[in-house]
């Protein structure tokens, strides 16, 4: 038994002890990733396709391969992401892989299901501005996408925007996370090398990570305050300011051109006690995916957890760790040993429109 | 029976005395001088207006993706219309259609080709929010105009609101516009119809005679539009485009959908039905919108779907007497005018233009700036802010 179990064990007999309500489960602690997902072959293979094409956005221009990009974990490498022409968007865009994972897909803890978030990425202005009835004739004028279509959906069916969003859902539950070292470590199948194995140790002992970050993904899924400085660009580049706004406006809270920085999950929540908290992100995977945070404020994981053991920023939930600067190594070591090498993905070829045959009215 | 027949009078009776008062006068249909533009109430002229609505007119921010103002479909060098039969539209599109000028726009009671828009505000707002041509979504474009201090204190001048508001911006586009008009001092038909003898050369003046005489062309184009704002269909010859252009097809067979037509005929959905999405009508397939024959020296291509290039191909497509359509207006004949008289037909066309074209400089666009610089606060709005409501001001003033 590892000392993990142990200590996973001793805290599931405090929580019994305790008459904890969540004792049956298991105290927060790690996990392995699940089994991967079973999806539709046919669906998954025409939402890759529909996942790269840029046709699906309203000017043409933009995938959401854009801004999930496979070799930055599908995610875009930018501090706030661009989004679509014309606009700024004011947060970090998100990794996708394992995301079928997330109870919670946006930032401020909208989205809890996959297919809808599809859905307001590609119609909504800020993303790709798409229009679903365009998009499904659109479909229908590249023969080659058709016919993944009618694979897909029955060798009668048309292109519909609404099946489209379902499509590219399934194929992203079949993103998954490769198996990282602590995946070994988890399974027991191999140690961690030493820094990494005192990194786990401190994250689930003196600096208490574990405690929001559990769970297969390494995290709760839910909304916390750590007081992260706003970007500055948010306030000093005009086009993030519009997006900002824009939401606080289209989310209904009062008073929006007083906003002057990211309500967080108070937008959706209307609850005051949210303002300013965001939803836990997952560990997995970091390596690949900097900068960090909403706002991806912090560009190393160093400046992570320099900041994690501060105690945070202003208004922040978190306590200040007190560890030493070889603590701290450790614990960005172990955070290092949560990835694993990205996977190559397959980029279908690019489709172009081809005239067809409408029989007359 | 004979009750039916009296109940069927009385309807008649009370339609035509319904649709009397928007119909030209009685009498033989004549040729009309341009009246003073019509403003509605809900939206009087004013200089800061019209200046606003000069500057958005040209503003690509009110698109989607900041690439597509009205100036884009609606170049003023090309006749405030497109030199293309159907114009590109928002990045990535096609249009169906034609594109209208925007000259004397402002006098149509009912706008564009099948009629279906009421007011120039309202086809402001339908051609920037429309997916295939400004793809502007409200909320987006709205704050963008709100972080642009220029527009802040000019929307503030022409209409009183503390922030930008969209259907404000409209009213302005639609302002500006009401100044594109025909100068009648540069209009020879209009000079000749104020009494200059010499406006019309003799070429002019023969093809005047054919239009309201031989030509029968004033049984449609008549009034001050030399339109009779009717739907008529003519059987304009197929836009090849139609068959032979990918996205042209996309937006035929979507702007089926959006006007929701039975799934059958949307789905094998290759043609243009015309007037026949407004009224149902199976009757109105295929009629269009009389055109004005005002400016056309500046608007070519013509026709509903931009098929003829040249005014001479217009004139040859009538004295053939049109083309085949199921509800061919009766009024099509041949016509069999000579060479010379449809030159004479023409060059009195062209008389219908100003001697040279209504342009507008491309004015010069004020910048989005950060917002602290407009209102000098540095806070995250607190909790117990008064709440002022993102759509109580928009709702203060009637809508569009």
């Amino acid at each position: 038994m590892s000392w993990l179990q142990k200590t996973c064990r001793a805290l599931t007999m405090l929580c019994l002890l305790a008459g904890c309500p969540a004792a049956h489960a298991q105290a927060p602690h790690l996990q392995p990733l699940p089994a991967p997902a079973k999806v539709d072959p046919a669906l998954a293979d025409l939402g890759r396709h529909l996942f790269f094409e840029p046709r699906l956005s309203g000017d043409g221009s933009r995938s959401c391969a854009s801004c999930h990009i496979p070799a930055r974990g599908f995610a875009d490498g930018e501090p706030l992401s661009r989004g679509y022409n014309g606009t700024e968007y004011f947060r970090n865009a998100p990794g996708l892989l394992s995301v079928r994972l997330k109870p919670r897909l946006m930032w401020d803890g909208r989205g809890t299901e996959l297919n809808a978030v599809v859905r307001e990425m590609l119609l909504d202005a800020q993303f790709m501005n798409g229009n679903a009835n365009i998009i499904a004739e659109r479909i229908r004028q590249m023969p080659p996408l058709f016919a993944l279509w009618r694979r897909a959906f029955g060798e009668r069916s048309e292109p519909r925007g609404e099946q489209a969003f379902l499509a590219i859902g399934e194929y992203l539950k079949t993103l998954d996370f490769g198996r990282s070292a602590v995946d070994a470590a988890l399974r027991g199948e191999a140690g961690l090398p030493p820094l990494a194995d005192q990194g786990m140790r401190l994250f689930t002992g003196k600096a208490g990570c574990v405690a929001c970050h559990h769970g297969p993904l390494l995290s709760d899924g839910r909304p916390h305050r750590l007081g992260v400085p706003e970007h500055p660009a948010l306030m000093r580049e005009p086009l993030r300011t519009v997006s900002l706004l824009r939401h606080v406006a289209l989310h209904k809270l009062p008073n929006p051109m007083a906003t002057r920085g990211d309500p967080g999950v108070y937008a959706i929540s209307k609850d005051p006690a949210e303002r300013g908290s965001f939803i836990t992100p997952g560990l997995r995977g970091l390596n690949h995916s900097a900068p960090y945070l909403h706002n991806g404020r912090f560009g190393s994981l160093d400046e992570v957890v320099d900041f994690h053991d501060r105690g945070g920023g202003p208004g922040s939930e978190l306590r200040p760790l007190g560890l030493s600067p070889q603590e701290r190594r450790a614990l960005v070591a172990f955070l290092q040993a949560l990835s694993a090498p990205l996977e190559k993905v397959a980029e279908p070829p690019a489709h172009d429109y081809d005239a067809v045959d409408g029989s007359r009215w | 029976m004979k009750r039916l027949a009296f109940i069927a009078m009385a309807f008649a009776a009370l339609a035509a005395a319904a649709w009397a008062p928007s119909q030209p006068p009685l009498g033989p249909a004549s040729l009309t001088s341009l009246p003073a533009v019509p403003v509605p109430a809900h939206n009087p002229m004013s200089a800061e207006k019209i200046a606003l609505g000069r500057l958005l007119f040209f503003d690509a921010r009110l698109s989607g993706d900041a690439s597509t103002s009205c100036a884009s479909c609606h170049l003023p060098q090309h006749g405030w219309s497109h030199s293309e039969a159907l114009a590109p539209g928002y990045p990535g599109h096609r249009l169906w259609r034609n594109n209208p000028t925007v000259l004397n726009a402002a006098y149509f009671r009912h706008l564009m080709w099948d009629g279906t828009l009421d007011s120039l505000e309202i086809q402001a707002r339908s051609a920037m929010q429309a997916p295939v041509e400004g793809n502007g979504k409200a909320f987006m474009v709205e704050m963008r105009l709100r972080l642009i201090p220029d527009y802040v204190e000019r929307f503030r001048r022409a209409f009183g609101s503390e922030w930008p508001q969209l259907d404000d911006a409209w009213r302005a586009i639609a302002a500006f516009e009401r100044t594109l008009v025909s100068d009648p001092r540069l209009v020879p038909l209009d000079r000749h119809l104020a009494g200059d003898r010499t406006a019309l050369s003799p070429a002019a003046r023969r093809g005047l005679s054919l239009f309201e005489g031989k030509a029968g062309c004033i049984q449609c184009h008549h009034g001050a539009l030399a339109s009779d704002e009717g739907f008529h269909a003519l059987g304009v010859p197929r836009q090849q485009l139609f068959d032979s252009n990918p996205r042209v097809q996309i937006a035929v067979r979507w702007q089926n959908r959006q006007r929701d037509v039975p799934r059958a005929v949307y789905r094998n959905g290759d043609e243009d039905l015309g007037r026949y999405y407004r009224t149902r009508d199976p009757a109105d397939i295929g009629k269009f919108r009389t055109p004005s024959l005002r400016e056309l020296k500046y608007t070519a291509p013509y026709m509903h779907n931009g098929v003829f290039a040249t005014l001479r191909e217009v004139v040859d497509f009538f004295d053939a007497g049109g083309g085949e359509t199921a509800n061919k207006s009766p009024l099509l004949k041949p016509l069999g005018l000579s060479s010379e008289e449809k030159n004479d037909l023409v060059a009195f066309l062209e008389a219908l233009s100003m001697e040279r074209p209504l342009l507008v400089a491309v004015p010069e666009l004020p910048p989005l700036l950060p917002l602290d610089g407009i209102v000098g606060t540095d806070c995250a709005a607190p909790a117990g802010d008064p709440v002022v409501n993102f759509h109580a001001a928009v709702t203060q003033r009637p809508r569009l």
